[in-house]
Formats: C-alpha cells, structure tokens, sequence
C-alpha cells in the first residue's frame, strides 16, 4: 500500500462511503502522513455537516408572487401589443390588396364614382333632414322617455 | 429533497396549470427554504441569493405549462437551480482571499487556544471562502450533499450525471478544501 493510494480514498472514509479495509487501516495506523490527511478530512466533514443553512428571508413569498406576476403582466402586454400590431398588419395588407384589385381591373375609377354618388346623396338628405332634426329629436326623446318607464315598471314588478 | 410525495407534486402542478392562485403560492412556500439555502450556499451573498432564488420560482412559472412530469418536480426544480448557480459563476467575480498568511505558510492571524469560539468562527469563515473559491459544480455539490433531505440519487438526476461522477465530484472538492485549509485543520 503506497500513500497515493491511501491519501486518494481519505475523503471517501471521512464521509463513511467507504470501510477502510485490512491493509488501507494498517496504513493509516502507521503512516503518520495519511493519518494526519484523515484527520484532517474528518474534521472537514464535521464541518461540513453543521454548516449553517441560510434560511430566506420573512417577505421572501409575497416578493416573489409579485415578481411573478410583474412578469406575467408584462408578457400579457407583448402578447396584446403583437396581436394588435399583427392585426393592423393584416387590416393594412387586406385593404392594399383591395385596392390594387380595383385599381388593375378598372373598378377604381367606378368605386370613386360611387363614392361621388354617395357623398352628394348623403348631402342631400342632410340638406333635407336638418329642418326636421327638432322633430327628430322630439320623437326620440319620447321613445328614450317609453323605455324608461318601462323599464322601472319592471324592475319595480321583478323586487 | 422534501417529504411530498410525487403525487402530492404532481397535483400541486396540475393546480397551477389549472391558474388556482394560490397553488403556485404553495408551491413557493414549499420549496423556498431549499432553493434560497442551495443558492446561498453557493453564491454566499444573501442579497444575491434572493435574486437568483426568485429567478428560480419565475423560470419555475414559465416552465410549468412545458414540465411534462418525467421528473419529479423537486428534482426539475432542483436541475433549474443548479443552471442558475452556474450561470451565476460566469457573471461573478472571484475576488475572495482566504490567503492571509505570513511567509511561512502559516495563517497571519492565529486565535489563541483559549478563544475556541473565536477560532471556531474563524476556521468557518475560512471553511466559506474556501468553498467559495471552488469551481461553480464543486460547490453546488458541497452545498446540495450537506443539506437536508436532499437525496444523492435526486442530485445526480438533477444534474444529469451517474452517481458515480456525484461522489467523485464531491470528493475532490473536499480533497481541494481539505488542501486549501490544510493547517487549520490539524
């Protein structure tokens, strides 16, 4: 038994893994070098053994949740901001698409007529419904009026 | 690692995927005195430890709707901090001496025989920097063996390696201590 071999099992018999067998005990018994290696070795598992285990601290949870949900807010606005960015994307690429039909198959110069159209009709009901807007109004405030009693005839029937 | 069974962690893990509240709340309560030890254990800077510890319980959230149940939670958890602690080591800086020493190797400051308590202080204080002067999987070995309830068998899962590898990890990082701390030892 040479020290080499005995200096390479000291930690593995300090932490009771391994039983110094016949010769490996006679060695420590009279190889003053390894005995002291052992010694050594054992007072480093005892050491080892009773270190302090540091405990967290007291609001350790309740920082913790916050962190996570800090976390998940901000990963639920990326999620939104992206949806909302695709979607612009897609409403944009939609209409250029329309547009670019229209504009290959002739159908744009007809669309802005009926855009003309629908612009001068829509000023001439304005020009026509305007001098009856009182009349209008009158008639909608009677009908906002109907409901109303209504509905607090039925709240009244459902307490 | 702790005394849950695996039924108990799996049930705790359907919870949360299910959005319960306070399952992952309870899943933080049940592991936070392990992990924030392991950490400190490792890094050694509390204030640090409790940022890598809430890193730990965050990637924990993120992963839970991935974690597909081969492991044991403790032991998916186990292997998150382990990647965090050794992460860690490449940001940190190793500035930390445990070398004041006069010319003849012996320490510059020896305690008297009759202050143990000091000297009991002193060697523990050493016994940390020493640890903290290991490679990043030295120490998280040291600090995983010596705590309680952690398994041999869970840390070589944890750390995919045989268990084998774990006991000769871990005996030549005390080989290293027992050298760097060889006269205050005896």
């Amino acid at each position: 038994m040479f020290c080499d071999e005995a200096l390479d099992s000291v930690e593995a018999v300090a932490a009771g893994d391994v039983t110094p067998d016949g010769r490996l005990a006679d060695h420590y018994a009279t190889c003053p070098n390894c005995a002291s290696a052992l010694e050594s070795a054992r007072t480093l598992e005892r050491l080892l053994q009773h270190r302090p285990t540091p405990a967290p601290p007291a609001q350790f949870t309740g920082k913790t949740m916050a962190r996570v949900r800090r976390a998940r807010w901000r990963s639920d606005q990326f999620l939104d901001a992206g949806f909302n960015l695709a979607i612009v994307v897609v409403v944009l690429a939609v209409v250029a698409g329309i547009w670019m039909v229209l504009d290959r198959s002739g159908l744009a110069a007809v669309s802005r007529d009926a855009v003309d159209l629908f612009s001068t009709g829509l000023v001439a009901f304005a020009q026509r419904a305007v001098p009856a807007a009182p009349l209008y109004l009158a008639a909608a405030g009677l009908l906002a009026m109907a409901l109303g009693i209504w509905w607090w005839a039925e709240r009244d029937a459902t307490l | 690692m702790d005394h849950a069974t695996p039924a108990d962690e799996r049930a705790l893990v359907e919870r949360c995927r299910a959005g319960d509240a306070g399952a992952f709340q309870e899943l933080v309560d049940r592991y936070k005195n392990l992990v924030f030890a392991l950490i400190a254990r490792t890094v050694q800077d509390r204030s640090r430890a409790e940022d890598l510890a809430q890193d730990v319980f965050l990637r924990v959230h993120r992963g839970l709707p991935y974690f597909r149940g081969e492991a044991r939670l403790s032991t998916w958890i186990y292997r998150i901090v382990a990647n965090v602690c050794v992460q860690e080591q490449g940001h940190a800086p190793a500035t930390i001496s445990i070398d004041a020493r006069t010319s003849n190797g012996r320490p510059l400051v020896r305690p008297s025989a009759a202050d143990r308590q000091f000297g009991d202080l002193e060697l523990r204080d050493r016994l940390e920097k020493a640890i903290a002067r290991l490679p990043a999987n030295y120490r998280f070995v040291i600090a995983a063996h010596y705590l309680e309830g952690v398994r041999y068998e869970e840390l070589a899962e944890a750390l995919d390696l045989p268990l084998g590898t774990v006991k000769t990890q871990l005996h030549r990082a005390k080989q290293q201590l027992r050298r760097v701390l060889e006269t205050e030892l005896k």
